[in-house]
């Protein structure tokens, strides 16, 4: 297991922000820890903004990379953001893809930031895995050089970019041997799909997950998910099948700020 | 040899292992209340529940330094009806007992929870007069004045029938021999000592501002330990009730004090953070291989011994 993390929040200064459009950016900071894993998150935090959990989209040598898009309040007082201005973080969070044999990555939406971390790590370590990445438009696909660099297929709701449908659809065509470890990342009916697949062709999954969190340290019980009660913030964000098979919530209505569904 | 025991009581409530999911804690729901029972615990106690759902503070709501947490989570739930639900859904799945923690604006609040919750045929109600973080909505907290403390918890005991009543006491208080005995004269039949110490703050100098959106949060963690050992000793000293001793325990050694100060069960929050959700599992253990090197037989023959 990870070692727990026990740092506070650290205001760190913004290095860098790329624009992918005007609703998503990835901002670099100096790193606040020296390592993490493709799957794990950091809380940001703007004093007086509030705080919101993120996936890691890249390590790179010494800084940490967020790749953000303008959904509420939060997010999208971090599109006004410059660089030089402070951001606070406290992490690393959670559970990572843990991939040791043939994978395919899937990415949907904003749920691509963690895919990514994962396809640069296995790029660096000398592999390759097909990745399929679903946005709703051409606009909303980010990333699309590094991923195509990297052999990606993309699709989009609206065929305007790649293949015109479900990245899931994209899945049919592939050679995948035995035991290939489906992970993904994006909208939980995705996720779904992607589950629903890889029940049909007896591969394994790693999902990562998303629930309203409140502390990240395990101990509040917001992110708890029904069934056997594991913890997003702890257990997850990535779920593998042992755990997957003990949620009952999937593709549900989940818990909300007072604990209501 | 056979194994010692774990096995203890609160109020006439059986627990086969003493520690306690403290409220605050995975309280959330049925499901993450089943999670802290197949990782250790042998009891647990929900989230405080008010009457209406409560959204609490915008996070920040947890702020972690050196020697623990301060928190701020404002009394978020999601009403007294909701809570029922799943306090009934845990009833169906679980065997370990379950307390219901209770808030409320006024004693007549902490009454309607209280018959709403008891519905659902709860172990124990714990009476939450000590939370910290509410304060810019409801005041000093009720347990800084024993005459308020003992009348939320007659209020409590009225409505909650045949269920036994824990009152959940502050460190900060003139005296807790003089409230534990008030609680005792209104009706409680347990005590649950402490809850989280200050509030505190924690500011990051990097931004020059608090963490907290409440600014303020009760602190919690290995550093005030030696406080709740200090407040099971005076309960034990100022009533004959059985105590929930609460606060900073993270290992044996700890655990052991609590005990020995004169706690029957231990309870387990924050520790779950820098351990893991093995600490209960882990702790069970180890207590069980320390009474066993010590010759005994029961968890029982050391409640309150460091009293002489």
């Amino acid at each position: 297991m990870a070692e727990i993390p026990t740092m506070g929040h650290k205001a760190l200064p913004i290095l860098e922000i790329i624009e992918h459009g005007p609703e998503t950016k990835s901002f670099l900071l100096p790193e606040p820890f020296p390592a993490s894993a493709p799957g794990q998150f950091v809380f940001a935090w703007l004093p007086g903004l509030g705080e919101k959990p993120f996936s890691i989209s890249e390590h790179h040598d010494g800084a940490i990379e967020l790749t953000v898009k303008a959904l509420g309040p939060f997010s999208r007082a971090m599109m006004d953001l410059a660089p030089g201005d402070k951001l606070g973080v406290r992490g690393p969070y959670g559970s990572a893809f843990d991939v040791p044999g043939p994978a395919v990555l899937l990415g949907g939406g904003i749920g691509i930031a963690p895919i990514r971390f994962l396809a640069r790590q296995l790029e660096r370590a000398g592999r390759s895995a097909p990745i399929l990445l679903g946005a709703r438009s051409r606009d909303e696909h980010v990333f699309v050089d590094d991923f195509e660099r990297l052999g990606a297929q993309l699709a989009t709701d609206d065929g305007s970019l790649g293949h015109h449908g479900f990245v899931t659809e994209l899945l049919g065509g592939l050679p995948m041997p035995p035991d290939t470890t489906l992970c993904a990342c994006g909208p939980e009916l995705m996720l779904v799909g992607v589950r629903r697949m890889a029940t049909k062709l007896e591969l394994p999954v790693q999902l990562s997950m998303e629930r309203y969190m409140k502390c990240g340290l395990g101990i509040c019980g917001q992110c708890c998910m029904d069934g056997s009660g594991v913890r997003c913030c702890v257990e997850g964000p990535v779920l593998d099948d042992a755990l997957l098979a003990g949620i009952t919530e999937l593709g549900q209505a989940h818990r909300d700020g007072t604990g209501r569904r | 040899m056979s194994s010692p025991s774990l096995a203890t009581s609160i109020a006439g409530v059986p627990l086969e292992r003493p520690f306690v999911l403290a409220s605050g804690i995975l309280g959330v729901s049925a499901s993450s209340m089943a999670f802290a029972v197949d990782h250790g615990a042998g009891a647990v106690t929900t989230k405080s529940v008010a009457w209406a759902p409560r959204k609490g503070h915008a996070n920040p709501v947890v702020a972690p330094f050196e020697h623990g947490l301060i928190n701020a989570v404002g009394l978020s739930g999601p009403g007294a009806a909701y809570m029922a639900g799943e306090v009934h859904a845990y009833r169906e799945r679980c065997d370990a007992p379950i307390l219901v923690s209770v808030f409320g604006a006024d004693p007549d609040e902490f009454s309607r929870v209280t018959r709403e919750l008891i519905e659902a045929r709860p172990h124990m109600i714990e009476v939450n007069v000590s939370c910290p973080n509410v304060s810019s909505e409801f005041g000093v907290p009720f347990s800084a004045d024993p005459v308020a403390t003992a009348e939320i918890t007659a209020a409590v005991v009225e409505a909650a029938g045949d269920i036994p009543v824990a009152t959940k006491l502050s460190f900060h208080c003139p005296s807790l021999q003089v409230m534990a005995r008030a609680c005792e004269d209104a009706g409680a039949a347990a005590i649950t000592a402490i809850n989280t110490i200050g509030p505190g703050i924690v500011i990051e100098p990097g931004f020059r501002r608090p963490v907290l959106t409440n600014t303020i949060g009760g602190v919690s963690g290995p550093g005030i330990l030696p406080l709740a050992v200090r407040a099971v000793w005076e309960v034990r000293k100022g009533c004959g009730l059985p105590i929930i001793g609460t606060g900073g325990v993270e290992t044996l050694d700890g655990a052991l004090q609590i005990l020995m100060a004169g706690a029957s069960a231990v309870g387990v929050g924050t520790g779950l953070w820098r351990h893991g959700a093995g600490l209960m599992d882990s702790l069970n253990q180890q207590l069980t291989d320390w009474l066993a090197a010590e010759g005994c037989a029961s968890i029982t023959e050391i409640i309150g011994v460091a009293h002489g």
